[in-house]
């Protein structure tokens, strides 16, 4: 009773303002970071040659592998190209392996956990087993297998990761739906009458998406690492596309006298993927609704 | 029973918990003071959020970290709020024992039912080993727990809830404890078990001279076993005294009204009479009585000051500036 | 029986049983042990008529929770019938099936999880208004006022969500969300025994008012005998999946036939502290809903079992009196 006591006398009816005010002025600092972060890469990625300050491609052969300076902030590679505006052209790229990579998973992995966790019976036993048998496999091995029978290229990769990355959804789902329906208000909705596709999408789905999206995010910035460890094997992006990846395996071979080849693009990978996780978890605690 | 004048064995001056959480202070429990006289039953009863859990607890200081309790709890001469660590395990267990409402949750479910009142046998009594098997054996018979050496090695999930709630009883009388606190203990079990439990604990404080508070919110629970009762309201006492003359003519208004909204069961499809809107805030500052905005009794004088506890009879105390014109109504069904 | 008469019984339940299989351990798989099954719901039969109440008793494990569930389909039964109006509700499918929720209804004992967390109080009621049909446009928006005066509930309510309300309150809006599709029945599981003692009166008094108003059947599902009483016409007490007794309300409690019956009456605490004594109701726990004790389920906690209570089940027969009991020895004097 002395844990409940705080939360019971606080149960009367000006609860609402009070969470009004703390929506607009206690903006979550990690959702904020992780706006910023993840609102500049995609600004990036939408319009690269606003913000770039050279041509990613254009060559300048006064300028071979110099290092960091003012004219070149991240320095450029063996053909004088700015790394700067390099990483700030692959991150279209890059957003769009976090979002096409991740996207049909979301939404195939969603539906099918919403439905085995609703319905269970014999596709949920079959459904076991096959998640059993994805998390036996080291993920990335298995998308490079894949990748290489249907050969390189991002589509490809886009298709691999998506036959695998749809369980990991629907595990998630699956597993929400299942606690959601011991709910009362599940039982209300039968007993009102309503049809099966009202109570899955307007009563079990919204309360079970809240993790679903949180992972979503998460999913994103790996996406992007898998995106780029693709890149660098020379089984996603193929150069000369800018992409992160891509431009960590072209720095490699200068590594020992320009660092800054790789290094830039690397970072530009972390910061992008702390982003994300940032939304991710600022999403959780802004989509956490009391019960 | 009920007329006793020993000198009381724990004596609560003016304790207060403060819970300072996130969203700011929670005065939980304030200004309450109580006695216990030695084989007494007291009753501390009130609604969820009246803060008679939390007193409980800040007798033994087994409160959060984030609560601050003030005040004294004087047991047997000696501030218990102010003692140290060391001194209060001595105190826990061996002079005052606490049984709680889910012995799920109380018991250890990786040690059998013998282990765990062996080990307070062996912190807090001389005995070798056979005699405290000896000993605990004797305690699951005082339970009433059929064939009591057998059981002994059983593990708490292998016992019913009610034998659960006995087994939790003989833990806590292996030290032959003076004082007894009582959780809700019985809030979660069916009302025959209940009713086993209750008769339980009402005969082993009447055959082992031991004192009890029972923290309930079912006032039948208090009728049924209580000597003296105090009931608490938004974190105070608001009325105290013996138990018969409480319920027989309360004189605190939340007294009167939560006797009334009680079903008696006396009467068939009868409207009850409930107490409107809810209780206070406990983050705020309430002014006046706590009570106040759901009276029916409510004055003026009411919502200025808080009103004290004053005698209204023989070891009666209210704090109610509607006492006088309670105490001339018929008494409550 | 099958005849559909303006004087039959709103409800009626025959012979309702409901099993539930458990799971088998690795060990009883091995020595070919069959899984156990728990009879949760066995041989219940009772009527509810139109505009009362019917009270329903009983401890843990005795079915009650279940029989609701049946009783609107939330669970299937395995045998017996519930006939609404005359019609066997357990046959009906799609649209025929979507009419009898409409006039069955439930209500929840948890009020924290019989809300739908994300939708605000109006979208809740509207949504009932609107699948049914029952009204349309600005109609919508007037109906959800009359719903939430009729559970005396303030009409802003309607823009809120239900963490912002207290226990109390979103037990009035589960009965609102009921009320809104216009049942003629509502049953009731436990519907005020998570609330405080004072709030509990609210909601009590509600159903009373509610039942006046509108000529609401209602089966209030309870394990709450004083409470019962204030508000059933009607009870049926329930033990390990049996109904032991049934009969009216005030003739049960002045006269209990069944000695388990006795016993809950004599096991409520007392509100008056004159009468206490040391004497247990009853002597025992109550077995496991697994493995019920054969013959009578009540003879091994019962003080006068005979040993025909060991063997055979007692039917729910009036036994000489002015209702039914399941006692072999009601009727005889021995009781």
């Amino acid at each position: 009773m002395s844990a409940a006591l705080p939360e019971d006398a606080a149960g009367e009816i000006s609860g609402r303002k009070r969470t009004r005010r703390l929506r607009l002025t206690r903006v979550p600092a990690p959702l904020l970071a992780g706006v910023v972060v993840v609102s500049f890469f995609l600004l990036c990625a939408i319009a690269p040659e606003a913000i770039a300050p050279y041509d990613p491609i254009a060559f300048d052969y006064t300028a071979l592998l110099s290092p960091p300076s003012l004219a070149h902030p991240f320095g450029t590679d063996q053909f004088g190209r700015d790394i700067l505006s390099r990483t700030i052209a692959a991150s279209t790229i890059d957003l769009q392996i976090a979002i096409f990579a991740t996207i049909a998973p979301l939404v195939i992995g969603t539906l099918v956990g919403l439905f085995i966790g609703y319905y269970g019976g014999w596709a949920d036993i079959l459904f076991g087993r096959l998640v059993d048998l994805v998390v036996t496999f080291p993920f990335l091995v298995i998308v490079i297998a894949i990748v290489a029978v249907l050969g390189p290229g991002l589509f490809n990769m886009y298709v691999a990761v998506s036959v695998i990355g749809w369980v990991f959804y629907a595990r998630l789902t699956r597993g929400e739906v299942m606690v959601l329906q011991q709910y009362d208000y599940v039982a209300a909705a039968k007993v009102l009458g309503y049809s099966q596709a009202r109570i899955l999408f307007r009563h079990i789905l919204p309360n079970a998406a809240r993790p679903v999206l949180v992972y979503w995010m998460t999913d994103m910035a790996l996406a992007i690492l898998l995106g780029s460890s693709l890149g660098y094997l020379g089984l996603g992006a193929q150069p000369p596309t800018a992409e992160w990846g891509v431009l960590i395996a072209d720095g490699k071979n200068f590594f020992s006298q320009a660092w800054w080849i790789t290094v830039f693009p690397g970072f530009a990978i972390v910061l992008c993927g702390i982003g994300f996780s940032l939304l991710g978890d600022g999403l959780a605690d802004l989509l956490d609704v009391k019960r | 029973m009920s007329a006793r004048l020993t000198e009381p064995v724990l004596r609560v001056d003016n304790l207060g918990v403060r819970f300072d959480t996130p969203r700011g202070a929670v005065n939980a429990v304030s200004g309450v003071s109580l006695t216990v006289g030695a084989g007494e039953v007291l009753g501390l009863v009130g609604e969820s959020g009246s803060g008679k859990s939390v007193t409980l607890r800040a007798l033994m200081r087994l409160l959060r970290r984030n609560a601050t309790a003030s005040g004294r709890v004087i047991w047997r001469g000696e501030d218990l709020l102010a003692a140290p660590e060391r001194r209060l395990r001595e105190v826990r267990g061996r002079e005052i024992a606490m049984i709680f409402q889910e012995p799920m949750t109380a018991l250890n479910p990786v040690l059998t039912i013998a282990q765990q009142i062996d080990e307070s046998l062996v912190a807090h009594r001389n005995l070798d080993e056979r005699a405290r098997r000896a000993r605990a054996v004797e305690l699951l018979d005082l339970v009433g727990i059929p064939s009591a050496s057998v059981r002994l090695d059983n593990y708490p999930h292998e016992f019913s809830g009610g034998m659960r709630q006995r087994a939790m009883i003989a833990i806590a009388l292996a030290a032959e404890p003076s004082l007894l606190l009582a959780d809700e203990p019985t809030t979660a079990l069916d009302v025959t078990i209940q009713d086993q439990i209750l008769k339980l604990l009402l005969g082993l404080v009447a055959d082992l001279g031991m004192a009890m508070i029972l923290v309930t919110h079912d006032l039948g629970v208090v009728a049924e076993t209580c000597d003296r009762v105090c009931v608490m309201y938004a974190g105070r006492v608001v009325e105290s005294g013996p138990v018969s003359a409480v319920f027989a003519s309360p004189r605190h208004a939340y007294t009167h009204a939560l006797l009334r909204s009680m079903p008696s069961g006396e009467a068939a499809r009868q409207p009850l009479t409930p107490i409107q809107g809810q209780p206070p805030r406990l983050d705020r500052p309430i002014v006046g009585c706590a009570f106040a905005p759901r009276c029916a009794f409510v004055m003026d004088a009411c919502r200025a000051a808080t009103p004290p506890l004053m005698l209204v009879g023989e070891g009666r105390e209210a704090a109610c500036l509607a006492a006088d014109r309670l105490a001339a109504l018929e008494t409550v069904a | 029986m099958n005849a559909v008469a303006a004087s039959a019984p709103l409800l009626e339940v025959d012979d309702l049983g409901k099993s539930f299989t458990l799971r088998r351990t690795a060990w009883d798989g091995l020595r070919g042990r069959a899984a156990p099954v728990l009879r949760a719901v066995n041989g219940v039969s009772f009527a509810v008529e139109r505009g009362r109440t019917l009270g329903i008793v009983g401890e843990s494990g005795c079915g009650k929770s279940t029989l609701a569930r049946c009783l609107v389909r939330l669970l299937e039964p395995d045998n017996g019938s519930v006939r609404f109006e005359g019609v066997d509700v357990l046959r009906l499918e799609g649209a025929e099936r979507r009419a009898f929720n409409r006039r069955v209804q439930m209500v929840f004992q948890d009020p924290y999880g019989s809300l739908n967390p994300r939708l605000s109080v109006g979208d809740c009621l509207s949504e009932a208004l609107v699948v049914h049909d029952l009204a349309r446009g600005p109609a919508v928006a007037r109906r959800v006022e009359e719903l939430l005066d009729l559970v005396h509930l303030p009409r802003d309510a309607a823009d809120r969500y239900p963490h912002e309300f207290s226990g109390g309150q979103r037990q009035r809006i589960g009965i609102a969300r009921a009320l809104a599709v216009e049942p003629s029945l509502i049953i009731a599981d436990e519907p005020v025994s998570a609330l405080d003692v004072s709030v509990q009166a609210q909601i009590v008094n509600l159903f009373l008012e509610l039942q006046e108003r509108l000529g609401l059947a209602l089966v209030f599902i309870t394990h709450d005998l004083r409470l019962v009483r204030h508000v059933s016409h009607d009870l049926a007490v329930m033990y390990l999946g049996r109904v032991l007794e049934t009969g009216p309300t005030e003739r049960i409690f002045s006269a209990p036939r069944h000695p388990y019956t006795q016993a809950l009456l004599a096991a409520a605490p007392q509100m008056t502290p004159r009468r206490r004594s040391r004497d247990e109701a009853v002597r025992g726990e109550l077995p496991s809903p697994v493995a019920p004790p054969p013959g009578c389920a009540f003879h091994p906690r019962c003080p006068i079992a005979q040993p025909i209570c060991r063997e055979r089940v007692p039917a729910l027969e009036p036994r000489g009196g002015d209702w039914p009991v399941a006692c072999h020895l009601a009727g005889s004097g021995a009781s």
